[in-house]
């Protein structure tokens, strides 16, 4: 029962809290104990998958609309990295919060958002999809708000402007394609589209999800809201948001809009193409130029997200293959260093990377974790994130789109330049005075570092054998 | 034992026994001469047994055509047998020569992978092979110079640098020898000198001529002469080497190729001979410097040899091969004088040294008799082998005479510089107490002067034992042993030497002194300008070679900072720019992040709208 994954996460949360039979402090471990299983569980039915369990779709009849489930591979992938990351927030957030309110808001937030998640990329239809979009945005307008400071304050408020906007695109979109496809299914939608070549308003009602998509994502220039609300929220909230909900939020739309138009018509293909050059340069020329540790990650999360929809607008197999790895990738390295991020911001106090200096001595678990991601999002053989730029830089050149190509292999320089920039500045060097004391932050935070790089290193060495058993049946999606 | 077996013992026993030499500890100083002299001996004695036999020795190596293929037959024979005589000789000297342990034990070592080596390279029947011994002979001449001291180093790169450079000449020369006559195996290869062939025969003569030490390829042999250790330049560029060379040159003219006298590179030939000859001998001439003035003889005097061989006529061809043995004799002789002179008197700079004469009487005659070989007096065996040449030369064309008789005049006269300013006149201060060199140096020195006498005196022994029968028919049943047949030629060169006998009187009298005797041809109008120019390595093409690469270096270095500042000034600076101008425009005002927005998403509309 594919169901589970929206109703049991719920279903928990319902229980723990309308019940709220015990103390706040021991409730908060019962509910950090679901939240465990939880993930567990997910990550564990996509890895040994049952057969049975996938083949069953949830048909929910309500009065106008049908609530479908269903997963296919890429589902399978994006619950994956849903759980991965879960998981890891829910263990780093016992290091990184001591307030027990605080926790217990944010592991209660955090069932939210993955109920949304997983809704989200089981959807099949394309009103679920957009009321599990709304469902997540909401847990996470609150996470970035979690600690009521006035900069998290101002963050979340420009999430939630940006957010309605896009919200206001997305039902003008879902209006003018339900009333050609005169149902709101994603297979009906492709059907009108097909139907109606060169129809006008279908083109518009495209471009509106389209937009809607794009800044949802933060993608440039739509991205306004993204570096505030990243580097803004509090540690915590940034590795989870950052990691994998505006992944889920905004580039799953984008992948699942891709398959929905099959092969893209020209003029829509030529604005991913721009918004994703754009996005991937700009970015990593304003990362260039940031001091504050979480600002650089955050528009290097905008660099990366670029390369994830030139892969997807090189409209073939391997480039569909190639965004989706890099969006696990993604969601993996940029996980860590956010992690990396929290554990410097935790036993140094500041964010700023210029103030730091020589800090791989005191903490050698994060500076060696960081290395791994900041190489691995460079694209450095033979880390996870060489193969999966290689997969749509490939795509790219077999697309003919050599101008884009060129672009992606470039500014894979200026990636490694903010990220060399960002180990020498934090991690090398010599070591300041202010940080003689420094140690190395606790297990909760150390212990997923280590996952994580494993992952980096176990993806890219174990590459050969993934490609053929993962990612190109996923491309056959397409 | 049979020859195939004692061919390969021949090479086998010098290269084990040196690898024997570097296992001997210290313990037992006796331990490393013993093992010397009697793999000398040894090898000695089995290569003068070798003498008379011929045989075919073949394993199985690369594959196609490329096996381990040995040939003994009369020219490779004497060639080893001469290879192991000088090595015995010069390891009997070097019993006393050396005063460090470890110089001596790493000498002997280079010696006998030298012997071993060079026998490799001589007995080698296929072409592969002998390169590879041949190759390996760089190791051991750079291993030598470096036993001269801190500053040697220098001198081995150059010569490492050079006999590298010529012997990748010699490689290309064999890889098209063995394309155009479709095997490796020498005695299957006899090509005519057409286009290709004459291409690949002067290829692997640069590397035979520059192994002998012939001119555009001898500049390492001066510098190697006051750098290296003495026994080294006594043993390698006075004897082996020039063996080698001139076996090689020999073997490829008249073996592989069929050099005729009409040929234009048998002319080629003989202008490398005549210029090498007279070029490096005038260079002697103003030399100051015992070792040095010999070093250059040892480069003028294979200039006799090449232009010999280069006449292709019979009187040339076996006078070259004949002055080839002569002069690996009495210039190992000279060198050892001049070894002795630097042992007992410690220094070999001419103007410190005087009235040794008396002093070293041994020394003294063994210096005298080569000496007046190298000069061509008779009845010593120079004489007879430059009566050859000189006999070739003239047959060939008057002005190759004429160029060999002046370099003989300036051969003797500089000789007698160097015997005026070393053996006679007054002693300077600090070699007043110099006293006689001890036996184990004497003895090889004596042994070769008398070898000397031996061969000019009763020149049928080398000339009909050991020259013809290497040309064997193309010599056309001339016979050259006993003297001279054209009386012309000895009136000439007794002229000659006269002349240089009067040369020296004129210059000891008008300067005052032995040493300087020969500075009114130094200092001549035009020709001082010329010796500055030399003294200055202006002709020295390794030198010129190094400018040339220096200035390459500057260029290359410029053209890096160029590329290094475009990426990590230029593209850094700009990247730098972009991204302060990026950050200016995010003013953290949300409505200005709507506004790119809006603009943005109308943008697009109309764009979509306007491409339908």
């Amino acid at each position: 029962m594919v169901g589970s994954f929206i109703f049991v996460p719920i279903l928990l949360l319902m229980i723990v809290n309308v019940l709220s039979f015990s103390h706040k402090s021991k409730l908060h471990n019962i509910l950090f104990g679901f939240g465990l299983l939880t993930a567990l569980a997910q990550i564990a039915l996509v890895l040994w998958p049952n057969k049975n369990f996938w083949q069953l779709t949830a048909n929910y009849q309500f009065n106008v609309i049908k609530f479908n489930l269903a997963a296919d591979n890429l589902t399978l992938v994006m619950l994956l990295a849903i759980g991965l990351v879960g998981l890891i927030a829910l263990i780093v957030a016992r290091g990184l919060i001591n307030d027990v309110d605080q926790e217990y808001n944010f592991t209660n937030l955090w069932f939210i958002a993955l109920t949304g998640m997983n809704g989200l990329v089981l959807a099949t239809d394309i009103f679920s999809l957009y009321v599990f979009i709304e469902i997540t945005a909401v847990a996470s307008f609150i996470l970035i708000a979690l600690t009521k400071e006035r900069d998290a304050l101002e963050g979340a408020f420009k999430y939630v402007i940006f957010s309605s906007f896009a919200t206001v695109l997305m039902l003008a979109a879902i209006a003018l394609l339900v009333f050609f496809a005169g149902d709101t299914s994603f297979a009906a939608i492709a059907n009108a589209i097909k139907a109606n070549p060169g129809n006008s308003l279908i083109l518009m009602g495209l471009i509106l999800y389209l937009l809607s998509v794009f800044i949802k994502s933060g993608l440039i220039p739509f991205h306004g809201w993204l570096p505030d609300a990243y580097s803004a929220a509090p540690a915590i909230t940034s590795i989870f948001i950052a990691g994998i909900v505006t992944k889920v939020v905004g580039i799953y739309p984008l992948i699942r809009f891709v398959q929905l138009t099959g092969t893209l018509a020209d003029p829509l293909r030529n604005i991913l193409l721009l918004v994703g050059g754009t996005s991937i340069v700009i970015a990593a020329l304003s990362a260039l130029g940031q001091t504050n540790f979480k600002r650089l990650l955050a528009y290097s999360s905008i660099s990366q997200m670029g390369y994830i929809v030139l892969g997807l607008a090189a409209g073939s197999a391997l480039g569909l293959a190639g965004a989706i790895l890099h969006i696990f990738n993604h969601a993996v390295f940029k996980s860590l260093l956010f992690i990396n991020a929290a554990a410097v911001e935790k036993q140094t106090g500041t964010l700023d990377i210029d103030k730091m200096g020589g800090l791989a001595e005191k903490m050698p678990y994060t500076g060696a974790t960081s290395a791994i991601a900041s190489l691995s999002t460079a694209g450095i053989p033979p880390l996870s994130g060489f193969w999966s730029k290689l997969l749509i830089i490939i795509a790219l050149w077999n697309a003919q789109l050599y101008f884009y190509a060129t672009v992606a292999v470039l500014a894979s320089l200026l990636t490694l330049g903010y990220m060399l920039t960002l180990q020498r500045k934090v991690f090398f060097g010599q070591l300041e005075n202010a940080f003689y004391e420094t140690k190395e932050a606790g297990w909760q935070l150390v212990l997923p570092s280590l996952l994580l790089a494993g992952i980096i290193l176990g993806l890219g060495l174990g590459f050969p054998w993934l490609i053929n058993t993962w990612l190109i049946p996923i491309g056959k999606i397409l | 034992m049979t020859p195939p077996i004692m061919t390969m013992l021949v090479i086998a026993l010098p290269i084990f026994a040196s690898l024997l030499i570097l296992l001997t500890p210290k313990r037992w100083p006796a331990s490393q001469p013993t093992i010397l002299m009697a793999a000398t001996i040894a090898s000695l004695f089995l290569s003068f047994s070798l003498f008379g036999k011929e045989s075919m020795v073949s394993f199985p190596w690369l594959g196609g055509g490329l096996d381990f293929s040995f040939r003994l037959y009369q020219f490779s024979a004497f060639i080893v047998a001469a290879v192991a005589a000088f090595s015995f000789l010069i390891a009997l000297y070097t019993l006393s020569f050396f005063r460090a342990d470890n110089q001596s034990k790493l000498f002997a070592f280079y010696l006998l992978l030298s012997q071993g080596l060079a026998a490799g390279a001589v007995l080698a029947n296929n072409l592969v092979v002998m390169l590879f011994f041949w190759e390996a002979l760089l190791l051991t001449l750079f291993g030598f110079i470096l036993l001269g001291g801190q500053y040697s180093f220098k001198t081995a790169i150059k010569a490492f640098t050079i006999n590298g450079i010529t012997d990748l000449c010699m490689m290309l020369g064999i890889v098209l020898t063995i394309f155009l006559a479709g095997t490796a195996t020498m005695t299957k290869i006899n090509l005519p000198l057409d286009t290709l062939g004459a291409t690949a025969f002067i290829f692997l003569m640069i590397g035979a001529i520059a192994k002998a030490g012939s001119m555009p390829f001898h500049t390492w042999i001066p510098d190697a002469a006051l750098d290296a250790p003495l026994p080294f330049m006594a043993f390698l560029p006075a004897a082996l080497e020039k063996l080698l060379g001139i076996y090689l040159l020999t073997r490829i003219s008249f073996d592989l190729f069929q050099l005729k006298p009409e040929s234009w590179v048998s002319s080629l030939l003989m202008i490398v001979g005549a210029a090498t000859l007279i070029l490096a001998v005038l260079m002697a001439l103003i030399q100051k410097n015992y070792k040095k003035l010999l070093s250059y003889h040892a480069i003028s005097q294979v200039g006799y040899m090449i232009l010999g061989l280069g006449t292709a006529v019979p009187a040339g061809m076996v006078g070259g091969l004949f002055h080839m043995i002569n002069h690996a004799m009495y210039k190992s002789c000279l060198f050892l004088t001049g070894g002795s002179v630097e042992k007992q008197a410690g220094t070999t700079d001419l103007e410190k040294l005087g009235g040794l004469g008396w002093k070293m009487p041994v020394t003294f005659g063994c210096f005298l008799i080569a000496a007046a070989s190298i000069s061509g007096v008779p009845p010593f065996n120079g004489f007879f082998s430059k009566e050859l040449v000189y006999d070739g030369a003239l047959e060939r064309g008057t002005i190759f005479y004429v160029i060999a008789l002046l370099g003989s005049f300036f051969t003797a006269a500089s000789f007698l510089k160097l015997g005026h300013a070393a053996y006679f006149g007054q002693a300077a201060t600090q070699t007043r107490e110099t006293k006689e060199a001890a036996w184990p140096m004497l003895l090889p020195m004596i042994i070769i002067a008398a070898l000397c006498l031996l061969f000019g005196l009763w020149n049928a022994l080398p000339l009909n034992n050991l020259i013809q029968p290497v040309f064997g028919q193309q010599l056309a049943g001339h016979n050259y042993a006993g003297l001279p047949h054209n009386l012309f030629l000895i009136v000439m060169t007794v002229i000659v030497i006269g002349l240089a006998l009067l040369n020296h009187w004129f210059g000891v009298k008008r300067y005052g002194s032995g040493l300087k005797a020969a500075d009114h041809i130094h200092y001549a109008p035009g020709l001082k300008q010329a010796y500055n120019l030399a003294e200055k390595k202006f002709f020295d093409p390794y030198e010129l070679g190094l400018k040339a690469i220096r200035l390459f270096a500057i260029i290359a270095w410029g053209l890096d900072r160029l590329i290094d500042w475009l990426y990590s000034g230029l593209a850094t600076s700009a990247a730098r720019l972009l991204s302060l101008v990026i950050r200016k425009s995010h003013s953290g005002n949300y409505a200005t992040y709507l506004w790119w927005v809006i603009v943005s998403l109308a943008g697009s509309m109309l764009y979509i709208f306007m491409v339908k």
